[in-house]
């Protein structure tokens, strides 16, 4: 019995070996096909009508009018070609990142999807999507934001995604708080501060200045000491790809958060994501927030009486003097894989949902919130006769003077496979909470906290 | 002739667990063989090619601090649920054996916990317990019980018995449905008897009862051990492991230092490290089964 | 007299023993009172005053947007079929092996079943990545089979482990009995064995229904099309969100909660009793 009970041990030990190192199927090794002859050219767009074939699309604009405007535009499209079908799927985008990094193990990918400019520098790392440059050039390369463009383009100097619609952050507040204690909107991080704690001294509990969110299960204390680092012009990530925790103004930064953390926000803020903020806002009980226009949707949908109580600002500044610049966009772009049958279809589907009067629909089912990837595009009657677009006029100027030279945190300097560990691995939220739980000295702990960083960076570098 | 009766009859009872065996066996064992192998290689979760590496994984997790750390925090973690579903579950299962009218009701509504998907649980915890706008810390300023709101998720003294009255909230009634099966199998004529020979209601479960059911509840407390241990989620998404590790165990170790980084060979290490402690336990487990079950037979 | 004593000692421990369940089923209810609530509550309700817990204005509208808009109701029918064929499946494989361990392989058994635990200390997210790998081979990826076998694998373990204590608790000299009376092996087994560890298959069907039921991680994995995903997977899918709707979330919720909770109240009533009822006592 033993005998034999060994012999299948090492029998299906050897099994799991052969599976283990076999070249799996969309992570070979094999160059991008952008050249390679037999290779299906995926942006041959313009290619001839009779496009043939099945294709599926994942997405993750899970809901409400986003979800029902892809799809018009895809059954659209199948009208207009009888011999195509594409199957669409959503998932939400934590649930999209499971499903692909299990799935490109066994094949289990889809033929194009919506992606996060991290992950499109993961998705590249693992040769698992094709260059995208004939499709950006037929839709009109310099109709795109650059920033955008750089972002999705690798050092082989291909472009990997299409761009679809921008996010920027900006510093959302209440204006009925405001005029209750008589404050003007903050432009610099000190007059923001100071303006929180008039606003939580005088609530007393009822509502809060600003929350420092800290959960380690979200990166959002990353994320806001990004933006006052970043508004300072440094950045978190160097031009070579190292950790930056230790210069003077980060360390201003986190003593900064640090301040507001003790004296404007919730205890309980110390393990907030952004899904906490958000409800905290939606209750009434939070004077400042840092998000993009989907703030608008969000308060609409669970707090419709605060709606004419809201607007937004650009991100503070560290002195008075400084140029208001935008801090931290993000850029949602469409990508085809590597594993397509059919990536003409999928290129030529793309280049369908560019058709103005689509894409205008496609932006107006988040009013503000999504900002296009093509310029000029809002110069159009549709849209700006929007209902929310209308209310939210100032709010919409003061986004796009943001959109204007910012990136993905870590992205300033093109795409970095660090820049996803910079945010996923929680190492700043962890320093933020050792110091206030711990009382650990803030010097101490931002360099622990870098050092941390750059031995993590070694696994991707 | 005998012999092929008898073997014909072995036969028969084979086919008994046969089916069981399939499922298991080719289910099983593919995948748990797999994760042991990888954990001796550098494999990583979505490039292909990997080396074999022999012990460097564990050499690595375990000269880490917060893997030690971790590991601690799970055995407070583990013990203090354990104990109190087991003290809620077991008293709960007693009293419901107990009374006669209302007994469907009672048992329903105390088994809703358990249909909790862990999503659900974190966020309507979170909400409930929330120290700005949650129903709880209100109340208990509103009736005078405290005077500030209590901060349930982040004041580091309430946060760990926090996350364990919620653990307890939902693990109790596993407990009851199981011990009350288990006292339901317990057959009344023995009870009848012992009363006539004027046995107390004590005498009687510690003579009666609790042999009768001792090998189901120990059974359970194995699964149990195993399972809390191994959560992950309920902590991931209340605290996340926060503030400042206090409430991070090994899984959400596992999954931070292995899945986030997508190296697959090391997240397979620390759980096969995991795997040999939880089997360490286990034969502590087993030895007091036998003893039981000697004693029983 | 002895009984006297013993009538007022059963009706003390009887109040005590109500009063005890009656603070445990406020606590364990209150939360999915107040998702009910919530759920019904009118746009914004939800903030406000924290204490206030009865809605203001009364609405299905929730409900409407998550069956309607959100198909829910295709995701609610995928779960029911697949917790149900687990579970039926589950525990008659079980209750087969569970008593051929205790009464053929009484020694050989109880290596095995431990072996079979320790099946149970792997975390599920390790194994995603070699279970898809067999599910695709095996051609069962994006199949409700596929995964009320991958479901199997997970609970016939747990089902076996826990049945055999209870198969361990029946007497052999009642299966004698009924032999001598010229019952063969599947009779005894079905008729004299099972009513008596009845409790025992619905505490296992209890948790196998509830496991796949509630599990997400396989059914995002291995189904492709959102058509084909458990409620579980739907349910995440909100949370995920952007925009998180709040009144939305609490009808998902409610949704997913309420069947296994009927669940309950079918399989006590009916089984237990039905079988029990059946028994040669």
């Amino acid at each position: 019995m033993k005998k034999a009970l060994s012999l299948f041990l090492s029998a299906a030990m050897l099994l799991s070996v052969l599976a283990a190192c076999s070249p799996q199927p969309g992570t070979g090794h094999t160059s991008p096909p952008s050249g390679a002859p037999g290779s299906d050219q995926p942006a041959q767009s313009s290619a001839p009508a009779d496009l043939e074939g099945e294709i599926t699309f994942w997405h993750s604009f899970t809901q409400g009018a986003r979800l029902e405007t892809i799809q018009a535009a895809a059954d659209q499209f199948m009208a207009d070609n009888p011999g195509v079908k594409i199957n669409i799927e959503t998932f939400s985008w934590a649930d999209f990142y499971t499903k692909w990094t299990t799935g490109l193990s066994t094949g289990n990918v889809p033929d194009m999807s919506s992606a996060l400019s991290t992950q499109v520098v993961e998705m590249i790392d693992a040769g698992a999507i094709l260059p995208v440059d004939s499709l950006v050039d037929d839709i009109g390369r310099d109709q795109f934001y650059q920033n955008a463009i750089t972002e999705m383009t690798a050092e082989d100097g291909s472009c990997y995604g299409v761009p679809l619609y921008s996010n920027t952050e900006a510093l959302w507040y209440r204006t009925d708080l405001l005029e209750k204690y008589d404050l003007a909107v903050p432009t610099t991080w000190e007059e923001l501060y100071e303006a929180a704690k008039v606003i939580t001294d005088g609530e007393n509990g009822n509502a809060f200045g600003l929350a420092m969110p800290m959960g380690t299960n979200d990166m959002m204390a990353t994320l806001w000491l990004h933006l006052y680092v970043r508004s300072a012009g440094e950045t978190l990530l160097t031009e070579d790809g190292r950790a930056n925790l230790t210069s003077k103004t980060v360390i201003d930064g986190i003593n900064y958060w640090l301040k507001v953390y003790n004296e404007c926000s919730p205890q309980d803020s110390i393990h907030y994501n952004a899904s906490d903020e958000a409800t905290l806002f939606y209750q009434g009980k939070l004077a400042f927030d840092f998000n993009t226009g989907f703030q608008i949707s969000g308060v609409e949908a669970n707090a419709p009486e605060l709606l004419d109580k809201l607007d937004c600002a650009a991100i503070p500044r560290v002195n008075g003097g400084d140029p208001e610049t935008g801090c931290l966009t993000t850029n949602i772009p469409v990508v085809i894989w590597k594993n397509s049958k059919h990536p003409e279809i999928c290129a030529a589907f793309i280049k369908y949902l560019y058709d103005p009067a689509r894409y205008v629909d496609f932006l107006l089912s988040v009013p503000v919130g999504m900002m296009p990837a093509l310029k000029g595009v809002t110069e159009n009657e549709t849209y700006q006769s929007n209902e929310i677009v209308q209310n939210f006029q100032h709010a919409n100027e003061v986004l796009y003077q943001m959109l204007g030279g910012s990136t993905s945190i870590g992205m300033e300097y093109g795409p970095k496979a660090e820049a996803g560990l910079l945010t996923s691995q929680r190492v700043i939220e962890n320093m933020f909470q050792d110091i206030i739980i711990n009382g650990t000295d803030v010097e101490t702990a931002a360099a622990e906290a870098e050092a941390k960083l750059n031995e993590l960076f070694e696994t991707v570098g | 002739m005998k012999k092929i009766n008898r073997f014909k009859a072995g036969m028969a009872s084979f086919c008994f667990i046969l089916p069981a065996l399939l499922v298991v066996g080719l289910l099983l064992f593919y995948p748990v063989v797999s994760s042991l192998f990888y954990s001796f290689t550098s494999k990583h979760l979505i490039k292909s090619g990997c080396e074999f590496v022999w012990f460097e994984n564990y050499v690595r997790i375990l000269r880490d601090e917060e893997f030690w750390s971790a590991f601690l925090t799970s055995i407070k973690w583990t013990a203090a649920s354990l104990l109190g579903q087991v003290m809620v579950g077991f008293t709960a299962a007693l009293a419901l054996n107990r009374i006669r009218r209302g007994r469907g009701l009672y048992r329903t509504v105390l088994i809703i916990p358990w249909a909790f998907p862990s999503i659900i649980l974190a966020l309507s915890w979170k909400w409930i317990l929330n120290g700005v706008f949650g129903f709880l810390p209100n109340f208990l300023v509103k009736i005078g019980l405290c005077d500030t709101a209590p901060q349930f998720f982040s004041n580091s003294n309430l946060v760990f018995p926090t996350l364990v009255f919620i653990n307890v909230w939902f693990g109790a009634p596993l407990i009851m449905v199981n011990v009350l099966s288990a006292l339901q199998t317990v057959p009344q004529d023995q009870y009848e008897a012992a009363q006539l020979d004027g046995a107390s209601p004590w005498q009687s479960f510690v003579h009666i009862t609790l042999p009768h059911i001792r090998v189901v509840v120990g059974l359970l407390m194995v699964l149990r051990t195993i399972w809390v241990f191994n959560n992950f989620d309920t902590i991931y998404l209340i605290t996340g492991g926060g503030p400042a590790g206090l409430t991070q165990t090994m899984p959400i170790y596992a999954y931070n230092t292995g899945w986030g980084l997508k190296q697959l060979g090391r997240s397979s290490a620390v759980t096969v490290v995991l795997l040999i402690f939880l089997l360490l336990v286990c034969m502590l487990y087993f030895k007091l089964l036998d003893k039981w079950e000697q004693e029983g037979a | 007299m002895a009984n006297k004593k013993a009538l007022r000692r059963g009706w003390f421990g009887r109040t005590v023993s109500y009063v005890y369940l009656t603070v445990l089923s406020v606590a364990a209810a209150f939360p999915l009172l107040w998702i009910l609530l919530s759920s019904v509550k009118g746009k914004g309700e939800m903030t406000g005053d924290p204490t206030a817990f009865l809605p203001k204005a009364f609405t299905l509208d929730n409900y409407t947007t998550v069956i309607g808009q959100l198909g829910f109701g295709g995701n609610i029918v995928n779960s029911v079929v697949v917790a149900f064929s687990t579970t039926l499946i589950a525990v008659a494989v079980s209750a087969l092996g569970a008593y051929g361990v205790v009464r053929f392989f009484p020694r050989f058994g109880k290596k095995i079943t431990r072996v079979l635990i320790t099946t149970y200390m792997f975390p599920p997210i390790l194994l995603a990545v070699p279970y898809s790998i067999v599910m695709g081979k095996a051609g069962l990826m994006n199949n409700r089979g596929g995964l009320i076998i991958v479901y199997l694998s997970f609970s016939v373990p747990y089902a076996i482990w826990l049945l055999v204590g209870f198969f361990q608790t029946v007497p052999l000299e009642i299966e004698e009995a009924a032999r001598v009376d010229g019952a063969g092996k599947l009779q005894v087994f079905a008729q004299v064995v099972l009513p008596i560890v009845a409790p025992g298959l619905v505490a296992v069907a209890i948790y196998t229904f509830i496991n796949a039921w509630n599990e997400f991680l396989y059914s995002l994995i291995l189904m492709n099309s959102s058509g084909k995903m458990t409620v579980a997977v739907a349910l995440k899918s909100l949370e995920g969100q952007e925009v998180m709707d709040w009144g939305v979330m609490m009808a998902a919720a409610a949704l997913v909660v309420i069947p296994s909770v009927l669940f309950f109240m079918l399989i006590q009533k009916k089984i237990a009793y039905g079988l029990a009822a059946g028994s040669v006592k």
